[in-house]
C-alpha cells in the first residue's frame, strides 16, 4: 500500500484533472462547463502543491537552529500555486461575467442553443 | 543604457494608473496607450544596437540567476518589444476615434495590459514569469473581445475563453512536471540540465507546454476559437490580436522547443502541422463570404507558413520566419485597420457589400490593398523579402521532403491570392448597387495610422536587407542554446 500512501496527492490531482476535463466536454450548460473548469484549475494546483510536498514538513525557516532542513517544505511551488489561484479566480470571475451577459443577450445557457457562428 | 525592465513596469503602472488618470479628465485616458507605446519604442529602439552584440540580463530581486526572476533581453525579445510598441501605437492612434462607445476608460486599461502582457512574454527568462505574463495576455484580450457586447462577442469570447483556460491549465501543469524535474524555473538553469533526464520524462512537460502555448498560437488543431474571436472583436482589437497576440504565442512556443528543451526530434512534426495549418487555413478563408473572417483564418494560414520556417531549424529559415512574422503584423494590422472603416461605411460584413469601394473610399481601399498585395507576397511590398527568404531556406535544404512540403505551402499561398485579388477586384471593378457612388475618407487619425504601416510595408519592401541582416543576428541568437545558457549562468 506504500505505493497508493506515497502518490495518492498525484491521483487526487490528475483524478481532479480528468474530472474537469470530463466536465468541459460532456456538459451543454455554460455555467457547468465552467464549474469544470475550476475543478481543472483545482487539479492541477493540488499537482504543483504535491511536487514539493512533504508530510509533517515543517516552514523553510534557516536561522532557527531547531528546524531540520531535510523536513523543510519547497516553498516555490506554494508560491506559484498562490499565484496560479489569483489567476485562476480571475478567469473565473471573467467567464462568469460573460456567463451572465450570455444570459441577457440569448435567454440561455445552452451552449448547443448558443452557435451563431459557424465555420 | 536604458534598462529592459522599463518595457514592462512603465506601461503597467500607466495601466493601473488609468482609472486616476480618468478622474482628472474622461477625454486623458485615451491619449496614455499612445505615451507608454510611444515610450516602449523609444527604449526598445535605443536597446537594439547593445543587444545586438550581447544580450542583457536583468535581474530582479538582487539574486544571481538561477535563484531569483530574470529578464533576457536578446535580439529576438527586444525587437519583439520594439514591434509590439509599434503595432501598438499605430493601433492606439487609430482607435482615438474608433472607438467612441462603451466603457472606453476599461479599453485602453485592458489594451494595455494585453501588451503588457505581450512585452512580459517575450522579455521573461523564467517558465513561470512567462505564464504569468501570458495569463496577463489571456485575460485582457478574452474581455476585449466581448468589448460591444453584442451576440457574436460574447459567444466569441466564451469559446476562447474556454479554450485558452484549457491551454493555460495544461501549460501549468507541464511548468509543474519541469519543476519537479529540475527544482528550477530558470529558463537557462533548465536547458542546461535537461539532458540529464531521459527524453521520455521530459517528452510529457514539452507535449503539455507546447500544446498549452499552441492554443493562443493557433497552431492547427488547436484554433478553433481564432476565427470567431478575431471577427467579432471591434477591428482595433482583431488587429492587435492578430498582429501581436498570436505572434507572441508562437515566439513562446518556440523559445520553449528552441531554447529550454532544445527537442530537435519534433522539428519534423511541427514541419507537418505547420504545411497543415496553411492549407487550412487558407482554404478555409478562400470559402468565408466575411471579410474578418477571411483575414481571420488567413491569420491562421500566416501562422502556418511561420510554423513552417521555424521549423526547418536553420538560420536562414529561422530569419524568413521572423522577417514573415514581422510582415504578418504590419500588413494584417493594415488589413483589419482598413476592413474596420470599410465596415464602418458599408455597415456590413459581407465581402459583396464592398463592391465600388474603391471609389467610396479611395485612401482606405488603397491601404486594404497594399495590405493584401503585401500578405500574398508581391513586390514591392515586405511580403516579397520575406516570402522569399522562406522558399529559398527550403530549397537549400535540397531534400525531395521540403521542396515536396514546400509545394503545398506555395499552393496555399495561391489560394490566398486568389482570394484577396478577389476582395481587392470587388473593391475596385464591382459596381455598388443601390448607393450613388459619393466619396468620403475616413476620419484623418486612422488614416495616419494606416499610412504609417503602409509607407512601413513599402519601405522595408524596397529596402529588406538591414532587417534581414538584423534577423539573421537574432535567428542564431534562438538556435544557440550554450550562448543564452552561458550568457545568463555566467
Amino acid at each position: 500500500m506504500s505505493f497508493l500512501e506515497d502518490y495518492a496527492y498525484y491521483f487526487g490531482a490528475f483524478g481532479l484533472i480528468f474530472i474537469g476535463l470530463l466536465i468541459m466536454l460532456v456538459k451543454h450548460n455554460l455555467i457547468k462547463v465552467i464549474i469544470g473548469l475550476s475543478i481543472l484549475d483545482t487539479g492541477v494546483n493540488l499537482f504543483l502543491i504535491s511536487v514539493g510536498y512533504i508530510s509533517n514538513g515543517t516552514a523553510p525557516i534557516f536561522c532557527r537552529d531547531d528546524m531540520d532542513p531535510s523536513r523543510m517544505v519547497d516553498p516555490v511551488p506554494q508560491a506559484l500555486v498562490l499565484t496560479a489561484i489569483v489567476i485562476g479566480v480571475a478567469v473565473l470571475a471573467m467567464a462568469l461575467a460573460i456567463a451572465v451577459r450570455l444570459y441577457q443577450r440569448y435567454g440561455t445557457l445552452d451552449l448547443r442553443k448558443i452557435k451563431e457562428l459557424r465555420w | 543604457m536604458v534598462s529592459p525592465v522599463l518595457l514592462i513596469a512603465v506601461p503597467l503602472g500607466l495601466a493601473f494608473a488609468m482609472p486616476l488618470i480618468a478622474l482628472i479628465s474622461r477625454r486623458l485616458p485615451r491619449f496614455v496607450p499612445l505615451v507608454a507605446c510611444a515610450f516602449n519604442l523609444i527604449v526598445a529602439i535605443r536597446l537594439i544596437p547593445t543587444v545586438l552584440s550581447a544580450p542583457v540580463i536583468q535581474r530582479i530581486g538582487g539574486f544571481s540567476p538561477p535563484f531569483c526572476i530574470n529578464l533576457f533581453a536578446g535580439p529576438v525579445g527586444v525587437m519583439f518589444a520594439g514591434l509590439i510598441a509599434l503595432a501598438g501605437l499605430v493601433i492606439a492612434i487609430y482607435a482615438l476615434s474608433y472607438i467612441r462607445t462603451g466603457p472606453t476608460v476599461r479599453y485602453h486599461m485592458l489594451y494595455m495590459l494585453l501588451l503588457v502582457g505581450a512585452t512580459g512574454v517575450v522579455l521573461t527568462g523564467d517558465v513561470f514569469n512567462l505564464f504569468v505574463f501570458f495569463e496577463v495576455l489571456c485575460i485582457s484580450s478574452y474581455a476585449l473581445v466581448a468589448y460591444f457586447g453584442d451576440r457574436n462577442g460574447l459567444e466569441a469570447a466564451a469559446k476562447y475563453l474556454i479554450q485558452g483556460a484549457v491551454g493555460s491549465a495544461l501549460l501549468l501543469m507541464g511548468i509543474g512536471l519541469l519543476y519537479g524535474l529540475f527544482g528550477t524555473l530558470n529558463m537557462a538553469d533548465i536547458a542546461s540540465r535537461i539532458g540529464s533526464v531521459s527524453d521520455i520524462s521530459v517528452f510529457v512537460p514539452l507535449a503539455l507546454i507546447v500544446s498549452g502555448l499552441g492554443v493562443e498560437a493557433a497552431i492547427f488543431p488547436l484554433n478553433a476559437w481564432l476565427p470567431d474571436a478575431h471577427s467579432s472583436a471591434p477591428s482595433s482589437i482583431s488587429a492587435i490580436l492578430s498582429g501581436i497576440a498570436i505572434e507572441v504565442g508562437l515566439y513562446a512556443v518556440v523559445r520553449m522547443i528552441f531554447t529550454v528543451f532544445g527537442a530537435t526530434s519534433i522539428f519534423m512534426f511541427l514541419l507537418f502541422l505547420g504545411v497543415l495549418t496553411v492549407l487550412m487555413g487558407e482554404l478555409c478563408a478562400f470559402a468565408q463570404t466575411n471579410i474578418k473572417r477571411m483575414l481571420a483564418y488567413s491569420s491562421i494560414g500566416q501562422i502556418g507558413l511561420i510554423v513552417f520556417a521555424f521549423a526547418m531549424a536553420s538560420t536562414i529559415s529561422l530569419a524568413g520566419g521572423l522577417f514573415q512574422l514581422l510582415t504578418h503584423t504590419l500588413s494584417k494590422a493594415l488589413l483589419f485597420l482598413a476592413a474596420g472603416y470599410m465596415i464602418h461605411r458599408s455597415g456590413s460584413m459581407e465581402i459583396s457589400s464592398l463592391n465600388g469601394m474603391g471609389r467610396r473610399m479611395p485612401l482606405t481601399s488603397l491601404a486594404f490593398s497594399f495590405g493584401a498585395f503585401s500578405i500574398v507576397g508581391l513586390p514591392p511590398f515586405i511580403g516579397f523579402p520575406s516570402k522569399f527568404l522562406i522558399v529559398r531556406s527550403a530549397l537549400e535544404k535540397q531534400q525531395t521532403l521540403f521542396t515536396l512540403l514546400l509545394g503545398f505551402v506555395l499552393l496555399g499561398t495561391l489560394v490566398e491570392g486568389a482570394y484577396f485579388f478577389r476582395v481587392v477586384q470587388a473593391i475596385y471593378f464591382k459596381k455598388s448597387g443601390d448607393e450613388p457612388a459619393s466619396r468620403s475618407l475616413a476620419p484623418a487619425l486612422p488614416l495616419i495610422s494606416m499610412l504609417i504601416l503602409a509607407v512601413l510595408i513599402i519601405f522595408v519592401g524596397i529596402y529588406p536587407q538591414p532587417v534581414a541582416d538584423a534577423l539573421s543576428t537574432a535567428a542564431s541568437d534562438l538556435l544557440d542554446r550554450a550562448a543564452y545558457i552561458g550568457s545568463v549562468l555566467r
